[in-house]
């Protein structure tokens, strides 16, 4: 059974990844910071007798849940189940972006101390944020649950409730589209 | 033929790792600036801990009044009770049980002892010189009762 200090401990570093991550997906500020809330307080009245090391994935199922229940009660859903699905560009599949070419541009503009400029860095990180924000959202929630969250990918397809297959496709299209959308706004080496 | 099986593997092996290595890139400079949310918002997000940590110490609370003994009171009287304990119940149904062996004990003890004397009495009956159906005769029976006073 996870303590208190356990379970603050863990919302605190989870907060806000979580925050950000609903966000994204409402983009709306004050409805991502209810839908934290809510999930905050499902997981601390239903689970509070699990053990702390179950914390982290039952919080990002619930936090998916709520956010699929915000959809809901929006009547929306099917407007995001058509934004789920439109994904499917002609640069999707294809291998014309270097990846690795990209990763040593990013690498080299904002990993490295070389970006002295801190104006520029901060512009930079809120290009990717923004570019992360246009993502289609199950190719958005499979990025940000599998890098960001460091999910595994039978965890991410738990949460996200898909195959672990559909995970990996989700995953390889968001990279390739963030890689895409940066090297357009001149991210590149 | 082998060599292209190994080699395409190879190359999907890879892209998987470099789209690995450019995905935990991106997101560690999304956590960077996740860091720097805005106060009021880290403010909400910490309230809405807070609340949290109210509501499983609440959940606690009811957990463990659900497990644990409850005094019943009625008038004068007071008693532990715990409707969800087996023990509990175990403990209060065994007397019960025991008493109904013991009646059905004693039941087939008296039984028993019954049909002990009644087999006496007809090995008795048997064994006597006198046969039975003489105990059946009016005159007999009148004889007897003459005798016994």
């Amino acid at each position: 059974m996870a303590t208190d200090k356990e379970l603050s401990d863990f919302l605190k570093s989870v907060e806000k990844r979580a925050f950000k991550r609903t966000a994204f997906a409402v983009r709306d500020d004050d409805a991502a910071l209810d839908i934290v809330q809510d999930s905050m307080i499902r997981l601390a009245e239903k689970y509070v007798d699990r053990p702390a090391a179950e914390l982290p994935l039952l919080f990002q199922r619930i936090l998916s849940n709520a956010t699929m229940d915000w959809f809901r009660r929006q009547k929306v859903r099917n407007a995001v189940v058509h934004n789920f699905s439109e994904f499917s560009g002609p640069g999707d599949e294809d291998g014309e972006f270097d990846i690795l070419e990209m990763l040593d541009g990013i690498e080299g503009n904002v990993g490295t101390e070389s970006a002295s400029d801190s104006v520029s860095r901060d512009q930079i990180l809120q290009l990717i944020e923004q570019q992360v924000a246009e993502l289609p959202a199950r190719q958005r929630e499979a990025f940000l649950l599998r890098y960001w969250e460091e999910l595994d990918v039978a965890e991410t397809a738990s949460v996200m409730g898909c195959s672990e297959g559909s995970v990996k496709t989700h995953c390889s299209r968001a990279v390739h589209a963030l890689a895409k959308a940066l090297k357009a706004k001149g991210l590149a080496p | 033929m082998t060599n292209n099986t190994n080699s395409t593997y190879s190359s999907v092996r890879d892209r998987d790792g470099l789209e690995a290595r450019f995905g935990v890139r991106v997101a560690s400079m999304l956590g960077e600036r996740a860091q720097s949310t805005a106060p009021d918002i880290s403010e909400r997000l910490r309230f809405a801990r807070e609340q949290a940590l109210v509501r499983a110490q609440a959940a606690r609370r009811q957990e463990q009044a659900a497990t644990a003994p409850v005094v019943v009171s009625r008038g004068r009287t007071a008693a532990l009770a715990n409707p969800l304990g087996w023990w509990f119940k175990l403990g209060s149904a065994a007397p019960l049980a025991l008493l109904v062996l013991g009646l059905a004990g004693i039941a087939h003890v008296h039984d028993k002892a019954q049909i002990a004397a009644v087999a006496e009495v007809d090995a008795a009956l048997l064994s006597d010189d006198l046969p039975p159906a003489a105990y059946t005769d009016p005159g007999f029976a009148e004889y007897l009762k003459t005798h016994q006073e």
